[in-house]
């Protein structure tokens, strides 16, 4: 089919003012969160579930690619269109369906922005978990497609911990049905198995989501160290202590001086590093670990500890924390984030060896994560508009993220692999574990109309390669 | 495929691969292998693939008797047993697919860190059993389900392929998430070799309080008391009449029980004592704690003489119930309509507080399996289809067909197209 009769039939299906395709609109689509750029052809707006049903009909049987998209915001590319794809956009499917408060449940739509879904319900005391930093633009449709993390995942788990229940388009348009409101439901465990597949299995459209109980009491403290070195030793201290905080994050020195310029937090300017430690639960066991981290914070050589009086003391250190990856604007014109993870008690090594990278390639690395899982967020700093720059950043983030897998850990913790880490997937998979996910994927999207060349390597990387892979699928793929 | 008319190559082949003395016929034929690695179990099912044998996976047969499986390889983890890594400070823990909960118990639990599984017999219920099966135990209330708490797996999939989902780290999106894809599967996609696990902290106290009711509607109000407050005890457990009779015969009123398990600091537990109020009957401590929790744990075996399966001298069948946590009256309800359940002909434990129950139908021989049908028939008439069943122990253990049955035979089919693992009932 010519592209023109496509997106007449892309307005017959969902309204004539639903889909774009002039430039100066498309533009606005042709990026997300992280660093790479594809200008879609068109952007469709379903309103309903049998809206995408037939748009992805329409995809497999005009063979052109799709990729879902809710704000954008995502960091590893995962939303950036194919060449020659269409991008479904979920702005228009926002609407929070049902909340169950006795079975603390919500349906909502993917569109659903995430902290949107917290403030509908924060009248029934309950709240959804998952809490990305950008939480107040990203959508649930999202977190869905990425499993998001957020800081306070490290006692209450990522989004799949928290979702029941999905309502899935097909690429032949067939609408199916994973899981349900139960904690779990008769066969595999598809729904589980959905979340974090990256929009290449299927394009989400319902989500049943779990909500929590506001907890009674929250201690928030900062503990302050002269060097980076104290402040990621405590880390591990604080667990081998038996507390498991809400969150637990870190900001390096000079990435606090940014956020404290853009945000007044109240961080101190000389500090080497400052842990964000939240407690939550029953008022008493809150007074008594907030009592044992400051006493273990100190054992560890923490210049200070304070603790938030009150609500706005609290905000306003979160705030500081959730935008400091765009309060490092100030200090360059953009960045380039990771998201490694190593086990917590190499979050010290990995630290020194993020600072040698730095050295090496002559970038500035700033440094703010969730320290209590071991989730590293390594900002490199860079000028865009320089094409050396950003091959120079590539090349110190890989670097990066090798050490990680070499730690025992992972190349994403909560961005998702997307475009930006698909060829570091050899580090972590052999051709056998990435081959089962294909063969998984090929159950579900054999033809890849949804969201191709994300995900899965297009290179061969194995360190044991020997030949083309038999599977013809992966040859298709280029691996 | 063949039908268990193993030939004695067959046997000696799989005793090249493991070794002459862990490959045997068994008595009611086929043959018994126990593989020592991963790169043995991926002989084993290259093997089985190529002579077109049907291969069932075997960890403490907690749940099935694996000496009845009709399977023409029956492929025993015991032997996977290595420690792949153990991290107290990181609170991960890798082990192989045949050991024991008690020993990974016994492991972390010398550094006060916690494995929040509790499924049944944890002296054999093994490690690749619990996440084939997504057993739980009381735990599941306050640490989630073992879904929750895996955070890697090694397998060898039904076509032979030696694979992973995840890693050692507790936060983790890197390619698809294959522990939730295995987590449940029976052993019908691959055979675990080994996993990884996020630990807790042990608490270093617990307390169990009781609160005994007349009726099944009065413990659920307790129960939705302490739901909504801002306790957030370690387990909720709701006991019928019948169970707590099968579990202490000396016991002979018709009370319902909740039982709430808390740990923390004196002034916590003094908390709980203070907001449980004058509805809590007993408190319970150390060794009496422990008993009362193991009896919970390995209901209904933790009775004398009550056996369950789906065997023709069995005589008693345990269905695993998921429903909406409000839905536990109208399952109550519906165990009212199909029995008196004050009789001890149909017993229920279970975590109330998130809706999942164990009931045990029991008769003689068949009796109990009908049993089972008029329940699931009973709570399908009040909930519709918003609830999950499991019959432990029998041959499909998913009595009610998913309703993504296509999508679920894709995934098999991805995995195991020659159909080597068994589920031949479901797909």
């Amino acid at each position: 089919m010519p592209f023109p009769a496509v997106i007449a039939q892309l307005r017959k299906i969902a309204g004539r003012d639903a889909v774009l395709d002039r430039p100066e609109d498309l533009m606005l689509y042709e990026y997300d969160g992280g660093v790479r750029k594809c200008t879609p052809v068109a952007v469709v707006f379903p309103q309903n579930t049998e809206h995408v049903a037939q748009i992805l009909k329409l995809a497999s049987s005009s063979g052109f690619p799709v990729v879902a998209r809710g704000a954008g915001t995502g960091l590893s590319g995962g939303s950036i269109a194919p060449e020659g794809g269409v991008v479904v956009a979920f702005a228009r499917m926002h609407r929070i369906l049902e909340v169950d408060a006795e079975n603390m449940l919500a349906v909502v739509q993917p569109g659903v922005v995430n902290q949107q879904l917290s403030d509908n319900v924060a009248h029934l005391g309950l709240y959804f978990a998952p809490d990305p930093s950008s939480q107040k633009a990203c959508t649930i449709g999202g977190n869905v497609a990425e499993n998001s993390g957020g800081p306070h995942t490290l006692m209450y788990g990522v989004t799949v911990n928290h979702v029941t229940g999905l309502t899935v388009v097909l690429p032949s348009g067939e609408v199916v049905r994973f899981g349900g409101k139960a904690a779990e439901s008769n066969g595999y465990d598809l729904t589980g198995f959905f979340v974090g597949s990256e929009g290449t299995v299927g394009v989400v459209t319902e989500i049943t989501v779990r909500l929590l109980r506001r907890p009674e009491r929250v201690a928030t403290l900062l503990g302050i160290f002269d060097t980076i070195d104290d402040g990621a030793k405590t880390v591990s201290a604080i667990t081998a202590a038996g507390i498991t905080p809400a969150a637990l994050e870190m900001l390096d020195g000079w990435t606090l001086r940014a956020v404290e310029a853009a945000c007044h937090a109240g961080y101190p300017l000389d500090a080497g590093a400052v842990l964000l430690i939240e407690l939550e639960g029953l008022a008493e066991q809150v007074e008594e670990q907030a009592e044992a981290v400051r006493e273990v914070c100190l054992q560890q050589r923490a210049r200070e500890v304070r603790r938030a009086k009150d609500e706005n003391e609290r905000a306003l250190l979160w705030k500081g924390r959730k935008n400091a990856f765009a309060s490092l604007g100030r200090l360059a014109p953009s960045y380039y984030s990771q998201d490694g993870v190593v086990p917590r008690t190499k979050i010290p090594a990995v630290l020194q060896f993020i600072g040698g990278v730095s050295k090496k390639y002559g970038l500035r690395i700033g440094n703010v994560f969730h320290a209590g899982d071991g989730n590293l967020h390594p900002l490199i700093l860079f000028d865009p508009r320089d094409p050396a720059q950003l091959d120079l950043v590539q090349a110190a983030g890989a670097e990066i993220l090798e050490c990680c897998v070499a730690m025992g850990g992972s190349i994403t913790g909560e961005h998702g692999v997307g475009l930006e880490k698909r060829n570091l997937m050899p580090l972590l998979f052999t051709n056998d574990d990435l081959d089962v996910m294909l063969s998984l994927r090929n159950a579900f999207n054999a033809a890849g109309v949804l969201n191709p060349g994300k995900l899965f390597p297009t290179t061969r990387m194995c360190r044991e390669t020997a030949g083309p892979s038999t599977n013809p699928v992966l040859q298709a793929e280029g691996m | 495929m063949s039908a268990t008319g193993i030939t004695l190559d067959v046997v000696r082949e799989l005793g090249a691969i493991c070794g002459q003395e862990n490959a045997r016929e068994r008595p009611i034929g086929g043959v018994y292998v126990s593989p020592s690695c991963a790169e043995e179990v991926a002989a084993v099912l290259a093997l089985a693939n190529e002579r077109h044998l049907s291969v069932g996976p075997a960890g403490g047969s907690t749940e099935r008797s694996a000496a009845e499986a009709h399977v023409d390889i029956l492929l025993h983890t015991n032997r996977l047993t290595q420690v792949e890594h153990y991290d107290h400070a990181d609170l991960t823990v890798g082990v192989g697919a045949g050991t024991t909960i008690a020993q990974l118990n016994a492991m972390v639990g010398a550094d006060r860190l916690l494995f929040a599984a509790d499924p049944p017999f944890p002296e054999r219920c093994t490690v690749g059993g619990l996440l084939a099966t997504a057993m739980h135990g009381p735990l599941r209330h306050g640490y989630g389900a073992v879904r929750d708490f895996c955070i890697g797996v090694r397998f060898v999939t039904g076509d032979g392929r030696r694979a992973k989902g995840g890693g050692r780290v507790v936060k983790n999106v890197a390619g698809y998430d294959l522990m939730k894809l295995l987590i449940g599967s029976y052993g019908t996609l691959a055979v675990i070799t080994s996993a990884s696990f996020k630990l807790f902290p042990a608490p270093r106290q617990t307390r169990t309080f009781l609160a005994e009711f007349h009726t099944a509607k009065e413990a659920l109000a307790f129960r939705d008391r302490v739901v909504r407050s801002p306790l957030s005890p370690m387990c909720l457990e709701l006991v019928s009449p019948g169970a707590r009779r099968l579990m202490r015969p000396q016991m002979t009123d018709d009370a319902w029980v909740m039982c709430l398990r808390a740990g923390g600091s004196d002034a916590v537990l003094a908390r709980y004592r203070k907001d449980l109020g004058a509805a809590v009957t007993r408190e319970l401590e150390g060794d009496s704690e422990h008993r009362m929790w193991r009896a919970i744990e390995d209901f209904p075996q933790s009775t004398d003489g009550v056996g369950y399966g789906n065997g023709d001298d069995n005589e008693s069948q345990l269905i695993d119930l998921t429903v909406w946590p409000r839905d536990v009256a109208a399952v109550v309800d519906a165990l009212l309509d199909t029995t008196a359940i004050g009789e001890p002909d149909v017993a229920l434990v279970g975590r109330a507080g998130i809706g999942h129950l164990r009931v045990l139908a029991r008769g003689r021989n068949a009796a109990a399996r009908d049993m089972s049908t008029a329940i699931i028939a009973a709570v399908r008439g009040k909930l519709g289809d918003n609830f999950a069943v499991k019959a432990a122990g029998a041959a499909n253990p998913w009595p009610i067909a998913p309703s993504s049955l296509a999508e679920m035979r894709a995934v098999k089919q991805a995995l195991d197209p020659k159909n080597i693992l068994g589920g031949r009932d479901i797909f």
